[in-house]
């Protein structure tokens, strides 16, 4: 769609900017500067950076276990890999060709091995019939995965930028996500998972850096799914490859190299519409998905420890505040239960996504957990998110719920 | 016969391997992205016939129903010439009692085939009747063709409890039957067209149906305009899909002439721009229609590739229930096209000059499809539609997500609770199978 579309030259740059936003602190103790899109990402605890961590994934179910057997949890005779997150796309996606005969892989620039390497080596490992590259059309490559998954094989579809993704949104919409429905089970669209890179990347301007979750969120019919790192992506996209629906995978591309982990190298996968509690709390529930998973850890490092700079605005009295912080990683359908549960016990709730505000992912859930929770809450539900703008370039770090918007909103919710 | 198949599979696998191997220019004259011939006279061209032009189009019997000269007949034996004669008539007859009764409200909606007869009919039997097809919503003779029931028909218009198409949730016309390879109609115009190419791809990756199955795609030329039609045509063309595209002609969108629609030679001009082999057929000739998709299914067996038949006729009924075509063309100009140029007519007068057919058969022919498809309308009629759960079945697979179920409760509670004394909802419980006992007997104390 576009000429921006990511020349080498472009994902260079993607690659150069991560690097330089991703450089690793001296000592654990002191908060990372709070200067940049993803401070903590090198750092963060969240990510799994041992094996035996790594095995401990919490939900984790090994795929080659039989199912019907007690589920258990394997720590010895597993093993893992160091990753970052294009990797154990990759890897997940190697898997599922091997064990799927039917499955096939495409897109605008898939066969080379991708704009952001998540097929390297994948057409020469398992044959371009099978790992190819389309003519340069959303809707094209939407409907062409409908039709593959119609016959009951597994397609697995690129959208190069989530931003792209909209040429094939009738395609996705009327009739992807409503095929099971229309035709009384007879026919649907559950082999189809569409990936796509999606959020800001520090300089993507308007058409590099969106997150539409919010539009794909009342297609019911189809699931949205967002992982935060190497472990998550590689069982979310293990998941969603086999989920019977249609599912939307959005990859934060800012993550794609920054995010490393230990990943299981056997074939595992992660629940879809399951909630995970990364850090438990008593005080305010902090939720969010994707790329601003980091910029909340880090807020709460602010919040504990403000450095000398930040001290005079974060009051001694809520430096002990337990925020409870959650991953949604499923925007449809979204864990109800799991944020109830949090927010009846903590009493507050704020939200953090990156897209705009008005009809976001936030508005709905703030809704519902109002609804379910109007007893207990002390607070009105806050939401941190991008304004109601494009994503401009120059501006991005205004624009994006960075690390001190997510800080100032607990602060906020907290002293209501 | 065998050593043929096997032919056929070898060029077949190697149009594939050609399409994913990079071809390279020999000549140092050429240009790197084509092997385009150099000139130096300035000249802009616009036909793809090369002469100015219009693309001819492929017929074998004139409006007498006489062979042109030289014209190569399919071969049809009278048992066959009956068998789609009969199915031309059912058609003209079903959209009589449909479009009656959906003008007496008995159904919502529907939307006649008249005029396009030979086209639909022809090319379901030139069709091997596991080939998938992916329609638009005026081949339901394809269906017919298959062996779909007037029972089925009837059920999907009026919704009721045998609809298989879709449990009574789609508007009417809009039919579907895995056990036929025809794959359930949507509204949306040429999201099928894609669709199609990759529906190709999956016969083609099946060792049990490649080189055995294709893909048959309809649309008409208005959907011809949607970016769906061009994304499938690249697609099937670049990504070695066999499918056979048959473009429906019939010079009207809703109320739209295609002199608005494009501005080039029809449909047909398209295919060599994308590299399909491109026929144009008079669509209100059965036996030309029949020929055509034979052979260009056996074009995409070949190559692997799509192939794209526009058929020329004319749609002689209203777009549907919905839209009076007098608003926008004269009456006098659709009765002549009906007279001067009718494929039922013109077909039975070739089966009369070869003695297959008679005016007493055709009284008789007409009489026995006007009941049968009386029958099998007073027999939808009399039937519920399917349980009202069945509302909120089938959006997933596997576990229902907490959202739906919710919302099922909600509903049923309301039931509960206005079910008897709202008078919109009583009356239209009625209509349901079990009166909506089966979410009332689920719900919560």
């Amino acid at each position: 769609m576009s000429l921006l579309k990511p020349s080498p030259r472009l994902q260079k740059l993607i690659a150069a900017s991560v690097s330089r936003t991703s450089r690793p602190n001296s000592t654990a103790a002191s908060p990372p500067p709070p200067d940049g899109s993803l401070p903590s990402v090198a750092t963060s605890a969240i990510l799994r950076t041992k094996r035996e961590t790594a095995l401990r994934t919490p939900g984790i179910v090994w795929a080659d276990e039989d199912a019907s057997a007690p589920s258990r949890i394997i720590v010895g005779g597993r093993e893992t890999r160091k990753m970052n997150t294009y990797q154990a796309i990759r890897d997940a996606m190697s898997i599922a060709l091997a064990k799927d005969e039917n499955a096939v892989i495409f897109g605008e620039d898939v066969a080379f091995g991708g704009v952001f390497r998540c097929t390297m080596g994948l057409a020469e490992e398992f044959g371009k019939e099978r790992v190819f590259n389309t003519p340069l059309t959303e809707q094209g490559i939407a409907g062409f995965g409908i039709g593959l998954a119609l016959m009951g094989h597994t397609a697995i579809a690129e959208i190069q930028f989530a931003d792209y993704i909209f040429p094939a949104f009738d395609q996705i919409v009327n009739e992807a996500a409503k095929i099971r429905y229309r035709s009384g089970g007879t026919y649907n669209a559950g082999g189809l998972t569409i990936r796509t890179p999606t959020m800001s990347v520090g300089h993507g301007g308007l058409y590099h850096s969106q997150s539409p979750e919010g539009f794909f969120m009342g297609a019911t019919g189809l699931k949205v799914v967002i992982p935060r790192s190497p472990i998550q992506a590689k069982g979310l996209l293990l998941s969603s490859i086999r989920d019977p629906n249609p599912v939307i995978f959005m990859e934060p591309k800012i993550l794609y190299r920054s995010a490393v982990e230990q990943v299981p190298v056997d074939d595992y996968e992660l629940p879809l519409g399951k909630a995970e509690t990364l850090i438990p709390g008593s005080d305010l529930t902090l939720l969010t998905w994707g790329t601003p998973v980091y910029h909340c850890e880090t807020a709460l490092h602010l919040l504990d420890a403000p450095p000398p700079e930040l001290e005079s605005v974060v009051p001694k009295s809520l430096r002990g505040t337990k925020v409870e912080l959650i991953d949604l990683r499923s925007i449809l359908p979204w864990d109800v239960e799991t944020v109830v549960e949090s927010v009846n016990r903590t009493g507050r709730l704020v939200i953090v996504h990156e897209a705009g505000m008005t009809a976001g992912v936030g508005a709905e859930i703030s809704a519902e957990i109002q609804k379910r929770c109007f007893l207990k809450l002390q607070a009105p539900v806050r939401r941190v998110t991008g304004w109601d703008l494009p994503v401009a370039l120059q501006y991005e770090k205004f624009h994006i719920p960075d690390t001190i918007r997510v800080l100032d909103a607990i602060m906020e919710t907290m002293s209501y | 016969m065998i050593r043929r198949e096997l032919s056929v599979v070898s060029r077949a696998s190697s149009a594939f391997s050609r399409t994913f191997s990079h071809s390279t220019t020999r000549s140092r004259d050429l240009l790197p992205t084509t092997s385009s011939p150099i000139v130096s006279k300035l000249k802009y061209f616009n036909t793809v016939t090369g002469s100015d032009a219009q693309i001819p189009t492929y017929r074998l019997l004139d409006g007498t129903g006489k062979p042109l000269e030289g014209a190569e007949l399919p071969d049809i034996d009278e048992k066959m010439a009956r068998r789609l004669y009969e199915h031309m008539q059912l058609l003209p007859t079903l959209d009589n009692v449909l479009y009656n009764v959906q003008r007496q409200g008995k159904i919502s909606f529907y939307m006649t085939a008249y005029g396009e007869e030979a086209t639909i009919i022809g090319s379901a039997a030139a069709l091997e009747n596991d080939d998938e097809v992916l329609g638009q919503y005026r081949e339901s003779g394809v269906l017919l063709w298959r062996g779909f029931s007037l029972d089925k028909i009837m059920a999907q218009c009026f919704g009721n409890e045998e609809d298989t198409s879709g449990k009574g949730r789609q508007m009417p016309v809009h039919f579907g039957s895995p056990e036929h390879h025809f794959h359930t109609i949507s509204s949306p115009l040429a999201t099928q067209i894609p669709q199609a190419a990759g529906v190709a791809y999956a016969l083609r990756r099946d060792p049990n149906r490649r080189s055995r199955s294709i893909a048959a795609c309809y649309f008409g030329e208005g959907a011809a305009s949607e970016g769906d039609f061009h994304a499938g045509f690249m697609l099937a063309s670049t990504i070695p899909s066999p499918v056979l595209y048959i473009a429906r002609n019939n010079g009207f969108a809703i109320s739209t002439p295609s002199s608005e629609q494009y501005n080039g030679d029809g449909i047909a001009s398209r295919g060599p721009g994308y590299g399909i082999d491109t026929i144009r057929v008079d669509g209100n000739d059965i036996l030309a229609v029949i020929s055509a998709v034979k052979e260009g299914r056996k074009k995409c067996l070949e190559q692997g590739r799509a192939v794209l038949i526009e058929a020329m006729s004319y749609r002689v009924g209203h777009h549907s229930t919905s839209d009076d075509s007098f608003a926008y063309r004269a009456r006098a100009e659709v009765e002549d096209k009906k007279r001067i140029d009718n494929p039922i007519s013109r077909f039975r007068l070739f089966m009369e000059s070869r003695g297959w057919w008679n005016a007493d058969e055709e009284v008789e022919l007409k009489a026995r499809l006007k009941a049968d498809v009386l029958q099998a309308f007073k027999r939808a009629e009399s039937l519920k539609r399917c349980e009202l759960g069945e509302l909120f079945t089938d959006v997933y697979g596997g576990q229902e997500p907490w959202n739906i179920k919710e919302q099922r409760q909600e509903l049923t509670q309301l039931l509960k609770k206005y079910g008897n004394i709202w008078e919109p909802w009583r009356n239209e419980l009625g209509k349901f199978k079990n009166k909506g006992q089966d979410l009332l007997k689920d719900a919560n104390p």
